[in-house]
């Protein structure tokens, strides 16, 4: 019942690759994604610089449709579209879809709580100078909240490192899917602590990674 | 007035509980108890009614979990139990070091390909993509099933939780995706084919007789394992009474009724009481 350690160790190395592949992508994926949401949440806020009520109730509306939903459940129910665009529902990259899209809508309220926090005194400025909005969310808004975004996107990071493992059921693979199938399912300790001590490590790798890019980027 | 009417029916009442008790205490030599997990549909009122017409009484007693049937059976406090297949109580015996055997074969729920694209197994293209479920038991009886269908072959010490890393050849260079069971029928449009397990593919809504373009042969010995038994103390295993009872449950009225309550999915193993114990004794190397 127990794995072999001797002819298991690859396993391990494959599904932690796996595990930082659907991390990464779905960051990369989800940030560019859920920073426009956010970006777009922020100047359509009431008496902001691109006030519009309906974009922002939308918007509002369906983060809050969304974030809600289980993630496992989301992963079945978004599947019909997975297949659409991704072509299959099994697989890595079938994975990171629903993921990303999980993903964007957390950035996204990270994005607009930290452009939240801007000194408006500072946006005034900017319009006074006489900035375009395009403007003033490429040349204020976006360096003055990247520090605290990359905090922000790191917390995320750590999330997608647990979302990865509900991934893994579908066929994704990953850490988590071999901590279930051979760690709990099997009642082998030994492959739990394995995948639970990689995964601690991979939360502490890019927790280090996060603090080291935000102190470089903080206007401080 | 009233008061009277209570008692009256008080009375009464305990005259007829003890009526029945004394009843059942009267015949309790050939009362057998049998542990069960679950007794929704006909088939057990059938096997009561029938083994009434031998003279046997025959008490049902029903668990809620996979566990407690073989430890009241082994402490004595039921006399057979049927929920489980040999390889189910070759684990658990193994594992709670308890003395029992199969005396009788049940009922097996065969496990099936399933394919939207192929309607025969051997047209599963080069390359095409797999699904199994990934729970270690069913698993393994999937690849099995894949290697009795010609298109993988497994190491010999497979066992019963062997993983596709037991896969000695695979011609068709399969992509073997395992999966949670109950996605198993969900990525149907995206794979050549998927190996579902009985219960999932009728939760799914599948005809588990007719549907599946491949099915697990009850007669096959690599499936033996997966046939459910009824299990006693192995000093009752030459237990007479319970011998009628295994023969009763092969009573065509018995599988007629399990043929009705399961849509055609499970049918009644005919297999010798040898056969089963051998079955039994090569899990338990």
């Amino acid at each position: 019942m127990q794995v072999d350690w001797q002819t298991f160790w690859p396993r391990i190395v494959e599904a932690t690759g796996e595990t930082i592949f659907m991390v990464i992508a779905t960051l990369i994926l989800g940030s560019i994604l859920g920073i426009s949401i956010g970006l777009l949440l922020f100047v359509t806020r009431k008496g902001n610089i691109l006030e519009n009520q309906l974009v922002s109730m939308l918007l509002n509306l369906l983060i809050n449709f969304i974030r809600p939903i289980p993630f496992i459940i989301f992963l079945v129910a978004i599947s019909p579209l997975t297949r659409a665009l991704i072509g299959t529902t099994i697989g890595t990259w079938a994975a990171v879809f629903p993921m990303t899209i999980a993903a964007s809508f957390g950035i996204a309220r990270v994005v607009e709580n930290n452009l939240i926090s801007i000194d408006p005194g500072v946006i005034e400025a900017a319009k006074a100078m006489g900035a375009s909005p395009f403007q003033i969310i490429f040349t204020v808004l976006i360096p003055e909240a990247l520090g605290p975004l990359i905090l922000g996107l790191t917390f995320i990071t750590v999330s997608l490192i647990d979302f990865s493992a509900m991934a893994g059921t579908v066929g994704g693979g990953g850490l988590g899917h071999v901590a279930m199938t051979y760690g709990y399912q099997r009642f082998d300790g030994s492959v739990m602590i394995v995948t639970v001590v990689l995964l601690i490590l991979l939360v502490q790798l890019a927790q280090w990674l996060g603090n080291t890019l935000s102190r470089k980027f903080l206007r401080r | 007035m009233k008061k009277l009417q209570v008692l009256l029916l008080a009375v009464l009442s305990v005259l007829v509980l003890a009526a029945c008790s004394g009843n059942a205490a009267g015949k309790d030599g050939k009362t057998v108890k049998v542990g069960v997990t679950g007794t929704d549909g006909q088939v057990w009122d059938i096997v009561v009614k029938l083994a009434k017409e031998e003279g046997i009484d025959v008490e049902l007693v029903e668990f809620q979990d996979y566990t407690l049937p073989n430890q009241a059976l082994a402490n004595g406090e039921i006399d057979l139990n049927s929920f489980q297949h040999i390889a189910f109580l070759s684990e658990f015996t193994k594992q709670g070091g308890l003395d029992l055997v199969p005396i009788g074969a049940t009922v097996i729920a065969p496990m099936g390909v399933y394919s939207e694209k192929y309607e025969n197994i051997a047209d599963i293209p080069d390359g095409s993509k797999i699904a199994i479920p990934d729970d270690p038991s069913n698993q393994a009886r999937a690849l099995r099933l894949l290697e009795t269908a010609g298109l993988i072959e497994l190491a010999d010490d497979f066992g019963l939780f062997g993983d596709p890393s037991k896969i000695t050849s695979n011609p068709k260079n399969l992509d073997i995706y395992a999966i949670v069971a109950q996605q198993t029928p969900r990525v149907l449009p995206d794979v050549a084919a998927s190996v579902i397990n009985n219960g999932v593919a009728g939760q799914a809504g599948f005809d588990t007789a007719n549907d599946p373009i491949y099915l697990e042969d009850a007669n096959d010995e690599s499936v033996r394992p997966y046939i459910n038994v009824f299990a006693a103390r192995a000093e009752d295993a030459a237990n007479e009474t319970y011998l009628k009872l295994v023969e009763i449950y092969h009573h065509k009225d018995v599988i007629a009724a399990v043929k009705e309550d399961t849509n055609g999915g499970s049918l009644v193993v005919d297999l010798t009481q040898d056969e089963i114990l051998q079955a039994y004794k090569e899990l338990g190397e």
